[in-house]
């Protein structure tokens, strides 16, 4: 059995179906799309080769940068505010007797159980200026100056996009949390309570690193969903008002399908590719230095 | 034993022979099931625009029971957007509603992807003048159009009584009425903002009025003329300050075409800005008796001291249906345009769904909307032709549609939409 399996041809055989699905679904299309990007091309018709205009006009593209900075945004606040909430409260969780744990966990889990578009329309439905139950609520309690359209306010609109794709997210940071949590020994915990650490010290130096694989799934996790954000933002404001919503996906399929642009799509999404790797890289190199350290 | 093996492949070879022309006769015969793909923008089909197709499919598939229509639906944008998709793929429905705009029909045409008809077999549908020829190119018929569109304003009657405030004439009619309607919690004016383009309509209008000469939108594409003329840029000034005096909803850059008829539907709104296509308001089940009792269309308000008229109508012909190139089933789908090109006038007039593109004889039973929007037509002294945001290149029409958006957001001054819009404008020229 052994021999077999060091046998070359056999390797070959069992690693060429799993390399054929890179090779058709990720490398092909990445090379097409390389090779579009150099054109300039409505997706059908005549196909003209313009070399890196494409590329010098993003450079230039404000809308491109500014859909760019957008996802940094989601990112911070997905990794610092999304997930230092679902790990308290995971942590909490971890300590409620099973049964009461159990119906908080599903409770905190259902919106990331319900479809894309109705947690999308329900929140597009509460933001709204006229009928919106959260212009109402403020209106009740006297807070009429704070009421605004949320998601067509320039000002505020970034922040309720961010917050609906955030309170369906949360749910899974906690379960990633939770189910971490609940593997770390209890003897560490005890060993550094003898030891005389708090349980700040316990947490932070005991506990998060003891995680630490989870901590760095989560944050890749949330940095590549971050990046191909499209549908929330799509069926809330399609990058609106003025672009102040744009994300990088959604500019992206509005390039190439709604302006006909699709070598300039293209583009974007062969520097989208660069983005998303260079940063997925950046995270393991953080996160081996960090626990190489430990 | 070489006798018998040939014996062997000829008697097999005519065996085969026989199964195959068997096949083909089969494949002939009138039974076999055809699926025949459309696609359009009308995901209503209960009412309206929508139901008038139904009923012709039925009439289609009733005539040829072999066949089924499949059809898929989308709101405007999306539909755009999927037509190009498909277009990409080389996939269009066999059968597709469209626009006729040369900014969206002819790259279709360019990349042969649209089948050509013959303007011959059309013309005893009793077509308005120039109906048909707007979707002529290079000599050639590609497509049949559907409506006659203006846009216009349709009020509720009631809600202006409950204000106090009499029907408009002008915008700042509209302006004064702001504070009354706003004091009752009724939003003025609604609209479609987050598509852009009744947006842009509203400009091409506003521009109009201010002017006088609908001209001068085709004279800014063609490089005659400059958006960044004082006209222009007068009209754009003057969406800010309806903006600014509260005159829309105040998600207005958000809200979807669904919002903005609910909201005026629904009776939350005093007036809602759209295209005589929205005549079927008037039998819509979906809305109150009451509602559509209070329901009128008037005419789109002039601006004191403008050279614009309120007879001065921007007025298309914009939908319309097309074969695609690729489609298994020409001779069908041919034979269906035909009727629909037969059917469609009739029929849409009949429920009071649309303003047809063809001639319609007025009946004492049309509601009052559809009886206003003849008078409207027939007092028109002059028509506008396509929109300006259909005029020029895909490119143009969306950064016409996100520069309006950001104007109306208040998030660029008039002067900077005009001089990016003038940009978009000569880079559009200047790659014909």
């Amino acid at each position: 059995m052994t021999s077999l399996f060091s046998n070359r041809k056999v390797i070959a055989f069992l690693v060429l179906p799993g390399l054929c699905i890179m090779l058709f679904a990720i490398a092909i299309p990445l090379v097409i799309s390389i090779g579009l990007s150099f054109t300039k091309w409505a997706g059908f018709g005549k196909i003209r080769l313009i070399g890196l205009e494409n590329y010098l006009r993003l450079f230039a593209d404000k809308t491109f940068w500014r859909s760019l900075y957008n996802v940094l945004m989601l990112i911070l606040v997905t990794v610092f505010i999304q997930n230092a909430f679902a790990f308290i409260i995971a942590s909490i969780l971890t300590k409620l007797p099973e049964n009461r744990s159990r119906i908080l966990r599903t409770i905190y889990f259902i919106p990331a159980t319900l479809s894309l578009v109705v947690v999308t329309k329900l929140w597009v439905s509460i933001f709204h200026p006229e009928y919106g139950i959260l212009n109402k609520f403020l209106h009740f309690m006297g807070l009429s100056g704070a009421e605004r359209a949320w998601l067509g306010d320039p000002h505020t609109a970034l922040w309720a996009v961010i917050w609906i794709m955030i309170w369906q997210g949360f749910g899974w940071a906690l379960l990633f949390f939770y189910g971490g949590l609940v593997t770390v020994p209890k003897e560490l915990e005890e060993a550094a309570t003898v030891d005389g650490a708090n349980r700040w010290q316990t947490y932070t130096q005991v506990i998060l690193p003891y995680i630490m694989p989870v901590l760095q799934s989560i944050i890749i996790i949330d940095i590549i969903s971050s990046l191909k954000q499209m549908e929330m933002v799509y069926l809330s404001t399609e990058g609106g008002p003025g672009n102040t919503t744009q994300f990088i996906a959604l500019y992206l399929y509005q390039r190439a399908f709604k302006y006909a642009e699709y070598g300039y799509g293209n583009a974007i999404s062969v520097l989208f590719v660069i983005i998303a790797v260079a940063m997925t890289l950046l995270i393991q190199r953080l996160f081996r230095k960090s626990v190489e350290q430990i | 034993m070489k006798k018998k093996i040939v014996g062997v492949v000829i008697c097999s070879l005519l065996v085969f022979t026989s199964v195959f022309a068997g096949g083909k006769t089969d494949t002939k015969k009138s039974d076999e099931k055809i699926v025949l793909k459309m696609g359009d923008n009308l995901p209503d089909r209960k009412n309206g625009y929508g139901a008038v197709i139904e009923k012709i499919n039925a009439e289609f598939t009733a005539a040829h029971p072999n066949v089924e229509i499949v059809t898929e639906s989308y709101q405007d944008q999306p539909w755009q957007e999927k037509v190009k998709i498909y277009a990409t793929a080389n996939q269009l429905p066999d059968v597709l509603k469209y626009w006729s705009f040369s900014g969206m029909m002819k790259p279709l045409i360019d990349a042969g992807l649209l089948e050509k008809m013959n303007i011959q077999d059309f013309k005893s549908y009793g077509y308005m003048a120039g109906s048909l020829e707007g979707n002529v190119y290079d000599g050639n018929l590609y497509g049949i159009p559907i409506s006659g569109d203006m846009w216009v304003i349709y009020v509720n009657k009631g809600l202006f009584d409950k204000a106090g405030v009499p029907l408009p004439k002008s915008w700042e009619d509209i302006i004064a009425s702001v504070p009354k309607f706003r004091a009752l919690g009724i939003t003025p004016l609604v609209t479609n903002g987050k598509e852009g383009w009744p947006l842009c309509e509203l400009f091409d209008n506003i521009a109009q009025r201010i002017n006088g000469d609908f001209t001068r939108v085709d004279a800014a594409i063609t490089r005659g003329a400059k958006y960044t003329d004082p006209d222009f840029v007068a009209a754009a000034d003057y969406i800010q300050k309806l903006v600014k005096a509260g005159v829309f909803q105040e998600n207005l850059s958000t809200s979807d075409y669904g919002d903005a008829r609910n909201m005026f539907g629904q009776e939350r709104a005093a007036m809602y800005m759209m295209g005589s296509w929205e005549m079927s308001l008037a039998t819509d089940p979906n809305f109150s008796e009451d509602f559509q009792n209070d329901l009128d269309v008037i005419k789109f308000p002039v601006i004191q001291g403008g050279k614009g008229s309120a007879d001065d109508v921007l007025a298309w012909f914009g939908g319309n249906y097309i074969i695609s190139s690729t489609s298994k089933h020409p001779d069908l789908a041919y034979e269906y345009v035909k009727l629909l090109g037969k059917r469609f006038g009739e029929l849409a007039w009949e429920t009071q769904a649309c303003f047809p593109a063809q001639k319609v004889t007025p009946r004492d039973s049309d509601t009052l909307v559809s009886k206003k929007l003849l008078q409207i037509a027939a007092d028109a002294k002059s028509t506008s032709g396509t929109p300006g945001l259909d005029r020029s290149d895909s490119v143009f029409k969306e950064d016409h549609q996100e520069l309006i958006r950001q104007l109306c957001a208040l998030m660029i001054t008039p002067e900077e939409f005009a001089k990016s819009l003038d940009a978009s404008a000569a880079r559009a020229a200047s790659e014909k």
